[in-house]
């Protein structure tokens, strides 16, 4: 082994085992230039950048939750005889699909919790994608040259919902049945093709042949793949792009500060990663959720009132109660009213979604590159833009529970219906008005603070009479990062410590002084009065 | 932990042989800022810094000394050497920023993809120079890792010993599930905020556009290329492959095809109900005239009438999701003279019973809510609103059809029956070839 005319370089001398794996790896593939690329990856920090990671952690949690359901679900149609542990619905007959689930509920170990675990990280997914999605657009995070990042969001927020509309179509309860039936219905409405399309999708006239089987399919292997490589593809753009950030001290449109991948970013998602799961585990295993024990097996011939789909399919659900009576008749064809709300609605949301950023790039002009985001007040029409839609997101959303809303405040169902119905054209507009007022409002604020300094209070009596109010200047940008503070810092005496006792309740005196006096307290006496560098 | 026990970062661990007080050693420390003010601020200095762990050179080579990094005027040290022994900048400072205080990786640009960068130590926290208090944050950390064991093995322990039938069990596991990840969740950020050494790193964006000679290069490249294919001389080649291309892709027409056998038809047009069909509860017991109160309601279905040999007639009630799917009535017994028949269908009602179609014409779910006051159906999935007495017409909500009326009439046994057969019109929701 030892050959004298090999210098052996002091470091090789004794490689422990992880750099011998290293090594041995290294020698076939040529990692080290990647691994501490990879490695020193800069992140920024900023609570909203987190949202992403929870949509992207209840979708593993999705899966890890759904490849033990898919061990004791049975997607049949077969109908039996119930004679599980769950006596009101012993002797009934169901569907296998049915029967199955009753099983995980109550006779299956770790089925119950899991089930609901899954139903909640479902829920937790779509709301932190819609979540994400608005950082994103009221951030002009979508902005070039970011705009594929951005529809590959909207396919996956589309994806979402058909997945999460299959998966809690797929225990063949009442409720569900429900909701299939409905999405036959609006399958039939589509011109010329609709009838086909309802045909060919539920194997014949609703509710088919083998129809579960098939769900099955789409919820646990097609509309996942698509996720799984529309998630990497997503994240893997965002990795070679680097993530966007706030503006802020040392912050340009050529640089990304913060923490290094390894190891404090990856520590820090990892254990947000765990509490995410934990979460959803409490969730999962404290609050009920879907108690498809409750509704029963599936009869077209039954419905419970207050019937509700999950929410996010709640905006669909109250566009179709808001839509009026309009069936187009005519030629020997019909077009049905309820394709509108179900169908055409959300195409062009989708649609109007998806082509955001392209529309925004032509009306302003902008097709610079952008790495900086900006606050929702710097681009006040975005923003109006933003608040109309969301807006017009509530108002249907509203009108989905306005069964519920009715019978809970006591209020006619028609006037609901009349109310979201005139909501949905009025309060959009206002919203648009208002948000871009406020915006302005704001910069106008921004702009007169720059200039002439915040406020003081103080009124002083010039020589000549006139009254004049202290203005002192904006102090300059403090880093995102927080200073520690510590008791090494002398603190000047009587400062921050309002007269707080010792130990915890000095320290919780400290913060909460803190955070009341930080806006007007830290700028120095003798800081050059009046933003000069601004000018 | 100890100063003691020296540096054990990786350039440590690369072994280079100087001496861990050496500025050229110091120097690879991120956040380096140039010589101390004097002996007393290096001692501390060091001992504070000396297992920073954070290196920028992590390849461990010292440079020459006329790398800039080693304190010359491209780092700007903002502050006097009271601000290099740890203590906080000034949170105002704006000078003490990435800006002036970056180090440029030599490494991270060697790479090239890498782009330059480098590592400003933000302010230590305690941790970092409080031994009692990194001791502290050890323990707490380690007492959350704790709970996540105690989770993990309550997770085991109630999963294989408890009652999975037991109330408690499913809360139980949940909670037992919460603590397993959650304690390393909390444990793990706890981790990264008190034990690991605040950083600022700054790394360089790049350009995503290529320069001008790389993309005329290329795109000549891709040109030779497509020339080479001969697509473009040979418009027989181009022609036939277009096709052969175009139909192949029709293929998938097979698939999309074979997903059912069943063809419309005119199949949506039809229900389950033919002549003389017996109305049907959904407990399997005919009706009878009078079985209904006045006010009442009955969800029924056809009992199909069947020949046996011996010439008696016997029915067949269709309980099945498929009938169910397109023949559920509802049975509905109005007080007298409430009903207004519509032209035509004087006579498809018997006694103020009524029959129509309880499949709604919006979306086909089942409109089950009767309000016996004002004589109104409510379907509970969009809140359309049929008004019995006028036909079932459709007063309120998204539908725009009226539901579909059975003509009923009583048999010899006093039990209703379907008088003409199947609906006349097809029921539940409308669809393109509806007239």
């Amino acid at each position: 082994m030892t050959t004298a005319s090999a210098p052996v370089p002091k470091f090789q001398k004794r490689p422990t085992p992880a750099r011998k794996v290293n090594r041995a790896i290294d020698d076939r593939f040529g990692t080290q230039g990647a691994i501490r690329r990879n490695f020193n990856k800069v992140f920024p920090d900023h609570w909203s950048f987190l949202i992403g990671e929870i949509a992207l952690y209840s979708f593993m949690i999705l899966l890890l939750t759904g490849i033990y359901l898919t061990l004791f679900f049975d997607p049949s149609n077969v109908e039996i005889i119930y004679n599980g542990s769950y006596v009101p619905l012993k002797g009934v007959e169901m569907s296998r699909a049915y029967a199955s689930t009753l099983d995980i509920s109550f006779d299956t170990r770790a089925g119950l919790v899991f089930r609901q675990i899954h139903h909640w990280a479902a829920l937790v997914f779509v709301a932190s994608i819609i979540a994400h999605m608005m950082r994103v657009f009221f951030t002009g995070a979508f902005r070039k040259p970011r705009e594929v990042n951005w529809l590959i969001g909207i396919v996956l927020l589309m994806l979402a919902l058909v997945e999460g509309f299959a998966g809690y179509s797929l225990p063949d309860d009442l409720l569900s049945g429900t909701g299939l039936r409905i999405a036959a219905s609006i399958a039939q409405s589509i011109p010329v093709i609709g009838t086909w399309t309802s045909f060919l999708v539920f194997n014949g006239e609703f509710p088919g042949e083998n129809f579960i089987p098939r769900l099955y399919v789409v919820h646990i292997l097609l509309v996942p793949g698509i996720l799984l490589a529309l998630i990497g593809a997503h994240l893997g753009i965002l990795w070679h792009q680097k993530h966007t950030d706030f503006p802020g001290p040392g912050k340009t449109e050529h640089n990304v500060v913060g923490h290094r991948v390894f190891p404090v970013f990856a520590v820090k998602s990892g254990g947000f990663f765990m509490l995410t799961f934990a979460v959803l585990a409490l969730l999962g295993g404290l609050a009920q959720i879907n108690p498809i024990w409750t509704f029963g097996p599936y009869d077209p011939a039954k419905v419970s009132s207050a019937s509700q789909p999950d929410w996010y399919i709640g905006f669909l659900d109250g566009s179709t109660r808001l839509m009026p009576p309009w069936e187009f008749r005519g030629l020997g064809h019909t077009i049905p009213a309820v394709l509108w709300p179900t169908a055409v609605l959300p195409g062009v949301l989708f649609t109007l979604a998806a082509l955001y950023p392209f529309l925004e790039a032509k009306f302003t002009g902008d097709r610079a590159s952008h790495n900086l985001l900006q606050r929702p007040r710097e681009a006040p029409t975005r923003t109006a833009i933003g608040a109309m839609s969301l807006s017009f997101y509530l108002v249907l959303f509203i009108s989905g529970g306005n069964d519920i809303i009715a019978h809970t405040f006591s209020i006619s169902l028609n006037a609901m219906t009349w109310a979201g119905r005139i909501g949905l054209i009025v309060v959009p507009p206002i919203a648009y008005v208002v948000t871009k007022r406020l915006c302005i409002s704001l910069n106008e604020r921004d702009a007169e603070i720059a200039h002439h300094g915040i406020e003081t209070g103080i009124i002083r009596q010039l020589a000549n009479g006139e009254f004049v109010e202290d203005h002192r200047p904006k102090p300059p940008p403090v880093s995102d990062y927080p200073q520690v503070p510590t008791d090494r810092i002398p603190l000047p005496a009587g400062a921050a410590d309002g007269g707080h006792g010792k130990g915890l309740a000095h320290r919780a005196g400290k913060a909460v002084g803190g955070f009341f006096t930080e806006e007007t307290e830290k700028p120095a006496g003798d800081a050059p009065v009046g933003g000069g560098s601004k000018h | 932990m100890s100063a003691e026990k020296g540096p054990n970062g990786p350039a440590a661990a690369d072994g280079d042989d100087l001496t861990p007080d050496s500025p050229q050693r110091r120097m690879h420390y991120a956040g380096y800022q140039g010589e101390p003010a004097d002996k007393a601020d290096q001692d501390s200095m060091s001992s504070i810094f000396k297992r920073t762990k954070h290196p920028v050179d992590t390849s461990g080579r010292p440079k020459d000394d006329s790398d800039p990094r080693a304190g010359g005027p491209d780092v700007t040290a903002g502050h006097g050497g009271s601000e290099v022994l740890g203590t906080p900048p000034n949170p105002t400072d704006s000078s003490q920023t990435p800006e002036t205080s970056v180090m440029r990786s030599a490494t991270a640009t060697a790479q090239g993809a890498g782009g330059g960068g480098g590592v400003t130590p933000r302010a230590p926290h305690t941790a970092e120079y409080d031994r009692r208090a990194a001791r502290r944050a050890e323990r707490l950390i380690a007492f959350w890792f704790t709970i996540s064991i105690v989770g993990t093995v309550g997770f085991i322990i109630t999963n294989f010993v408890g009652d999975k039938h037991a109330q408690y069990y499913t809360p139980a596991m949940g909670s037992a599930l919460g603590l397993a990840v959650g304690g390393l969740g909390v444990g793990m950020i706890l981790w990264a905020k008190r034990l690991m050494p605040h950083e600022q790193a700054v790394q360089e964006r790049h350009e995503f556009t290529s320069p001008q000679e790389e993309i005329a290069v290329t795109e000549e490249e891709v040109a030779l290329g497509f020339a080479d294919t001969g697509l473009a001389r040979y418009p027989l080649l181009r022609r036939s492959l277009l096709a052969a291309g175009t139909i192949l892709g029709g293929l998938v027409v097979v698939p999309l095809l074979n997903l059912t056998n069943s063809k419309p038809g005119k199949k949506l047009d039809h229900t389950h109900w033919v002549k003389g069909a017996r109305l049907v509860n959904l407990q399997g017991r005919y009706v009878k005239l009078g079985d209904i109160a006045i006010g009442g309601i009955e969800t029924v279905l056809p009992a199909i009438p069947v020949k046996e040999a011996d010439g008696s007639l016997s029915y067949e009630p269709k309980l099945d999701l498929h009938s169910k799917a397109d023949s559920t009535t509802i049975l509905i017994r109005l007080e007298p003279g409430v009903n207004k028949p519509r032209q035509g269908r004087e006579n498809w009602a018997v006694d103020g019973h009524v029959a129509y179609s309880k499949i709604c014409t919006h979306a086909g779910c089942p409109v089950s809510l009767y309000e016996q006051q004002t004589h109104h159906l409510l379907c509970p999935c969009h809140q359309s609103v049929f008004d019995v007495p006028d036909g079932c017409r459709a007063i309120f909500g998204p539908a725009s059809r009226s539901l579909p009326q059975l003509a009923i009439a009583v048999d010899d046994e006093g039990y209703f029956i379907a008088r003409d057969g199947d609906y006349t019109e097809p029921v539940g929701a409308a669809f393109w070839e509806r007239s």
